[in-house]
């Protein structure tokens, strides 16, 4: 299934199925049947090893943003040593722009179960834990009811299928911080703390949870796991673009006719999501920019997007990521300056103040942003915020600092005429 | 004015701290039944929680003012979250704000007089398909909002009515 | 030997060692804020920014891959690294501000950042001269201020507990204070509160930050935030002495150093002793700083018809020596005391055994329960090991008692005995006191003769703790008869230095009139015809109780100079250092 072809991509993780959130229509639709698979298959799979490097072949690439291939991470799990050890779900969704695990766990919440479990296994994982951001009250409740249900199925449990390997799974309702999205952050809140990004290393593969092994996935990127079991590596290989393979859910925002959630492979062309699979751009306008992975990721201006794909080759090649694929759409009246502003103060919101470049920083980043928002600012305002994302970049703990960073130094780049019209034409600088 | 849990609070609480090794991990659940049972988790509330997992107060404190989801002090009967960031802005969300600080008579953070609302701006709640939108007291998501959409959620709640869970179908793909 | 090359120099190490930790005792620097060696390191203020790089190995020969001039390959970390977290490795190469442009430009950017909503207030801040943001904004800071925007406003002047204030808008939220209740005391009382640049250390609502060990957050505190209640306002630190000395509090014998200025004990901090204290101390070991100021006895105190007056050094010696003589010697009692020095019980104790009476008598000074097992014990005296380990006999509070009554004139150096309960005025009476004594209490209210003695501030002397290990202490203010300028062993500090008589702040009013216990005693010895009591100073009398007495033998000043304090072989240490 090439990504040019997404027009006849048969949804995995969200098809549309009446009440696939329900077990048993999950299980009329194959559902558990890979959980199945790996614990008694031995034929298949012999070993847990096995079933990572499956899952390593297929090259998963972590779709909470930092895309990194989830068989790989897998992997670093050191040895089963016969102490507790975590599978710890991040449900925390809250970059501005992305809103896509959440269709999981109301549409299909099942086949997210199943990948954990699947992975639990795979790592020899004791207990797992899904944090969902504590917004998510409604999902929350769909979630623990859908590990009820698997739990009364046997999936989850004692010597599940016979096959003697036993796992708990338990919700962990965040309770409003953004920061908690970062593994390490997530971990600190699972813990009951607050939630400051530990340092790194020791990395949680070693020491994680409670100080034990512990390994940290999407929701998205789990929930593959199970059609990758069915239909092999080879399968979701060949799904979409080649280094970023596989189905991606897009979750498209702001000045589009049809926003929302689209299951496609992924490398599908960026102005075909917005003019054909979002409906087009809102009340006839032309396209201005398109943030394509959460608000962290670089600003892209439209006259750059031709030919450019949502994968994280052809991304780079317009100096932006692929991030959670959450692609916001604006339009041409929108006022670059206080969207770039609306971000800022977003960032200065959500910094955990653990860091001193990124407590101080964005609060800086904001306060500049809002002068030159309201016609104060001068051009050398400008060149300050580019100087203080410099000196944010790369010198805290977790990448929250450079999150705040990128856009800053990105949006001003690409706009910089509409940033020093708005600044205080009196004082322009000197050539 | 001394709180205290009921004995299903308790139960649930026990429950809580059955899913995890250490007794801290069960802080921010058992934040929660606390916001659920008295509405907020003033510094009493905190204090009664820290007692009741046997946990130093000032952690429970820093835990609870470290999320912004749990309520420092009394809030309005109902809390209007109207989400303004990226794209809720990009669509109208300061409208939205705006017209809710016209139409209740309070600035954002504020709450009426007659303690049925609470203003606030916040940030992502990932909605951003179905901007602007807003959240009503930690739960019910209102999604797509226009501004007689607005008039109409705060004229139900004021009579009691609070909006339905609004399932947002998955869009159909236009093309096949 | 694995090696590490610092700025081009190579040095060998051994076992695990942290980078920052290890640069610092080469005697180099990179600045820092959060990090401290006795606790956890979180790595939050981001200032000691490094470049580091790992040489990289062959994986089949196991050799260092070499360019083509010879030298290693190195592989550098794609971002600079705080040096406080990052572990040594062999071959590792670091290079510090020194000897890279990016780390010291890293290092100026996070300063610029920590000092944008940093008050600026050093003019009317106690931290002011002994602030590491002050010191390092100088060596290390960037030289203007492009924040034009508004600071973050936060609490001031909250009264934390009853000896610590919090400045919030001062704080650059490095935890270290967070920590030590976490990690050290263990009280748990502070916390961070908030979230990003509104973040600052309190504690929870309605709590006292009443911790035991409050103080040591003041110390601890890189910034102005955290002040002590007591101290804050009463002396720039530049204006001060300051001396090293031993908390004579209790039994633990903590390491501090006394902050004099114009005479006049202002403060006490912990010294970092390893063996001992580490960097603490308990609060109540510093409220002691009074002692040496208030409530001293100055000159010689004689009772004439019931009523004690001010008498004269020769008086008071002629007196001692008349009712010595006039009484018979089973009828004199002296009593020693574990809050005196090694040197002051030794003397008391050479004096009996050369003119015949019976060895001095000491009572140890307890209270059940006080200890916490870390720096707070239930024995109240920093000595009463020493007492010991001389010889003199170790009696019960009831014996003692017993011991008084039946005597007729009575020496007691330095132990209030009538203030601890031990005896009643109605004891004492019908008999002739002498108390030699630093500070006025109810016991020297009845002795019949007060001499007064030199203190802990003001004279070299030393004390045995409760594990058994000896240190002394460092004369910090002068006497009427000492002179700083003429004492080697006593600390000069600015105003010393350049202060005159016509300064206002430099007086004669705070020097007590008072001896040390070896002058008196050489003094009231040659009243009875001794010359065994000749010494010059305290260091004279431990050379002597070294070469005599065997538990000490091998101790000197230098020897406890030099190796912080001495274990004595003699006593087991009773608690496990951690």
């Amino acid at each position: 299934m090439s990504s040019a072809d997404w027009k006849n991509y048969e949804p995995v993780l969200i098809p549309q199925i009446r009440d696939l959130h329900k077990i048993d229509v999950y299980e009329k639709n194959g559902g558990y049947s890979a959980l199945k698979t790996v614990l008694t298959a031995k034929d298949k799979f012999p070993d847990q090893k096995s079933v990572i490097e499956e899952v390593k072949a297929a090259n998963i690439r972590g779709r909470g943003g930092a895309g990194f291939n989830a068989g790989l991470k897998w992997s670093f799990m050191p040895p089963a040593d016969g102490g507790p050890r975590y599978l710890a779900c991040n449900g925390d969704e809250s970059e501005p722009g992305t809103f896509k695990d959440r269709k999981i766990f109301e549409y299909n919440p099942h086949v997210f179960i199943e990948g954990a479990l699947i992975a639990a296994y795979a790592m020899q994982i004791t207990t797992i834990y899904v944090y969902i951001r504590g917004e998510y009250r409604a999902y929350i409740q769909m979630m623990e009811k859908a590990i009820q249900d698997a739990y009364d199925k046997g999936y989850i449990g004692k010597d599940i299928f016979g096959s003697g390997y036993s796992v708990d799974f338990h919700v962990h309702s965040g309770a409003g911080a953004y920061i908690c999205g970062e593994e390490t952050s997530m971990l600190e809140s699972l813990e009951g703390k607050r939630g400051y990004p530990r340092v790194k290393p020791p990395f949680p593969a070693q020491k994680g949870l409670w100080g034990r092994p512990t390994t940290i996935n999407n929701i998205e990127t789990l929930a593959h796991v199970p059609s990758v079991i069915n239909r092999g590596a080879e399968w979701f290989k060949g799904v979409g673009a080649e280094n970023h393979p596989g189905p991606i859910l897009y979750g498209i925002s702001g000045h589009v006719n049809r926003p929302g959630v689209y299951e496609l492979p992924s490398g599908v062309p960026v102005l075909d999501l917005v003019h054909e699979v979002a409906g087009g751009m809102r009340n006839g306008k032309k396209l201005k920019a398109v943030i394509p992975g959460g608000s962290s990721t670089p600003v892209v201006r439209a006259d750059q997007l031709d030919g450019i794909t949502m994968d994280s080759d052809s991304l780079r090649e317009v100096g932006t990521m692929m991030g959670t694929a959450g692609m916001v759409i604006m339009d041409e009246d929108t006022d670059m300056v206080d969207m770039l502003w609306r971000i800022t103060h977003f960032y200065h919101h959500e910094s955990c103040g653990q860091c001193t470049p990124c407590r101080e920083g964005t609060g800086w980043l904001e306060k500049v942003m809002l002068k030159i928002k309201n016609g104060e600012g001068e051009v050398k305002d400008l060149d300050l915020l580019l100087d203080i994302t410099t000196q944010m970049e790369g010198r805290t703990i977790c990448a929250l600092a450079d999150a705040a960073a990128w856009p800053v130094r990105h949006t001003i780049t690409r706009f910089r005429d509409e940033f020093e019209a708005r600044c205080k034409k009196s004082v322009h600088a000197v050539a | 004015m001394a709180y205290e849990f009921t004995k299903e609070d308790l139960q649930e609480i026990e429950k809580i701290k059955a899913k995890y090794p250490e007794v801290k991990a069960a802080t921010l659940p058992a934040l929660w039944v606390a916001q659920n049972r008295f509405g907020h988790v003033d510094e009493n509330v905190q204090k009664l929680v820290a007692n009741t997992l046997d946990l130093p107060e000032s952690h429970v404190h820093g835990v609870a003012t470290f999320y912004t989801q749990y309520y420092k002090e009394e809030k309005g009967k109902y809390v209007l979250d109207v989400c303004t960031c990226l794209s809720c802005q990009l669509c109208g969300g300061y409208d939205i704000l705006e017209h809710l600080e016209k139409n209740l008579g309070i600035k954002k953070g504020e709450t009426t007089e007659d303690g049925m609302f609470t203003l606030n701006e916040v940030e992502c709640l990932g909605a951003c398909g179905y901007a602007p939108m807003m959240q009503i007291t930690n739960d019910q998501y209102v999604n797509n909002l226009t501004t007689e959409k607005v008039d109409k959620v705060v004229e139900d709640l004021k009579n009691g009515k609070v909006p339905e869970y609004e399932q947002i179908e998955m869009p159909l793909r236009n093309v096949k | 030997m694995p090696e590490v090359f610092i700025d081009g120099e190579r040095y060998i190490y051994e076992g695990e060692q942290r980078l920052l930790q290890f640069i610092q005792d080469l005697g180099k620097e990179v600045p820092f804020f959060c990090y401290h060696p006795s606790m956890s390191a979180p790595a939050n203020c981001r200032q000691c920014m490094v470049k580091v790089g790992q040489p990289i190995k062959d994986r089949e020969t196991g050799e260092y891959e070499v360019d083509e001039n010879g030298d290693r390959v190195i592989r550098w970390f794609p971002k600079l690294q705080t040096a406080c977290n990052m572990m040594i490795s062999d071959g590792m190469v670091v290079h510090t501000q020194e000897t890279d442009e990016l780390v010291s430009r890293a290092q100026k950017d996070n300063l610029e950042f920590i000092l944008i909503n940093h008050p600026l207030d050093c003019p009317i801040c106690d931290q002011a001269g002994e602030c590491p943001l002050q010191i390092q904004t100088y060596k290390y800071g960037p030289e203007g201020s492009r924040f034009e925007v508004k600071k973050v406003h936060k609490p001031k002047r909250v009264q934390l507990g009853p000896r610590v204030i919090l400045d919030a808008e001062r704080c650059i939220n490095c935890t270290r204070c967070v920590r030590f209740t976490d990690e050290i005391s263990k009280t748990h009382q502070l916390t961070i509160t908030s979230r990003g640049d509104k973040n600052y250390p309190i504690t929870a609502p309605n709590t006292e930050f009443d911790d035991p060990y409050s103080l040591n957050t003041v110390d601890l505190c890189p910034v102005g935030a955290l002040t002590s209640a007591d101290f804050r306002f009463k002396a720039r630190v530049w204006e001060m002495n300051q001396t090293p000395s031993i908390d004579i509090t209790n039994a633990k014998g903590c390491n501090i150093d006394l902050w004099t200025r114009d005479n006049l004990v202002l403060r006490v901090t912990p010294r970092f002793n390893e063996d001992v204290n580490d960097h603490w101390m308990p609060d109540e070991g510093r409220e002691a700083y009074r002692i040496f100021n208030e409530n001293r006895i100055s000159r010689p105190k004689q009772k004439l018809d019931n009523e004690q007056v001010q008498s004269s050094w020769n008086n008071a010696f002629a007196t001692i020596s008349e009712q010595l003589e006039e009484a018979e010697k089973s009828d004199v009692l002296f009593v020693a005391s574990p809050h005196a020095s090694v040197e002051e019980n030794y003397l008391f104790s050479k004096f009996a055994s050369l003119t015949g009476y019976r060895t001095p008598l000491f009572t140890p000074h307890i209270e059940e329960g006080k200890g916490d097992g870390f720096l707070i014990t239930d024995d109240l005296a920093p000595n009463t090991n020493g007492c010991r380990l001389l010889g003199l006999e170790e009696k019960s509070a009831s014996e003692i008692a017993k011991a008084v009554k039946k005597a007729t004139v009575v020496i007691l150096l330095g132990d209030h005995l009538v203030d601890r309960g031990i005896l009643t005025s109605e004891d004492l009476k019908e008999k002739f006191v002498a108390a030699f004594a630093t500070n006025n209490s109810e016991t020297t209210k009845i002795a019949d003769l007060v001499v007064p003695i030199t203190t802990a501030a003001e004279h070299a002397a030393s004390y045995v703790n409760i594990d058994g290990r000896i240190q002394r202490t460092f004369p910090a203010k002068e006497t009427k008869y000492t002179n700083r300028r003429l004492d080697f062993e006593m600390s000069e500090g600015r105003l010393d230095r350049y202060g005159t008589s016509f300064d206002n702040w430099v007086t004669d009013n705070n020097k007590v009139d008072c001896l040390p216990m070896w002058e008196i005693m050489r003094r009231v010895a040659e009243q009875a015809g001794l010359e065994e009591f000749q010494y010059g100073s305290g260091r004279e009398v431990m050379e002597e109780i070294a070469s005599i007495s065997e538990p000490f033998n091998g101790v000197s000043y230098e020897a406890m100079d030099e190796q912080s304090g001495i274990q004595l072989d003699s006593i087991k240490p009773t608690t496990v250092q951690s």
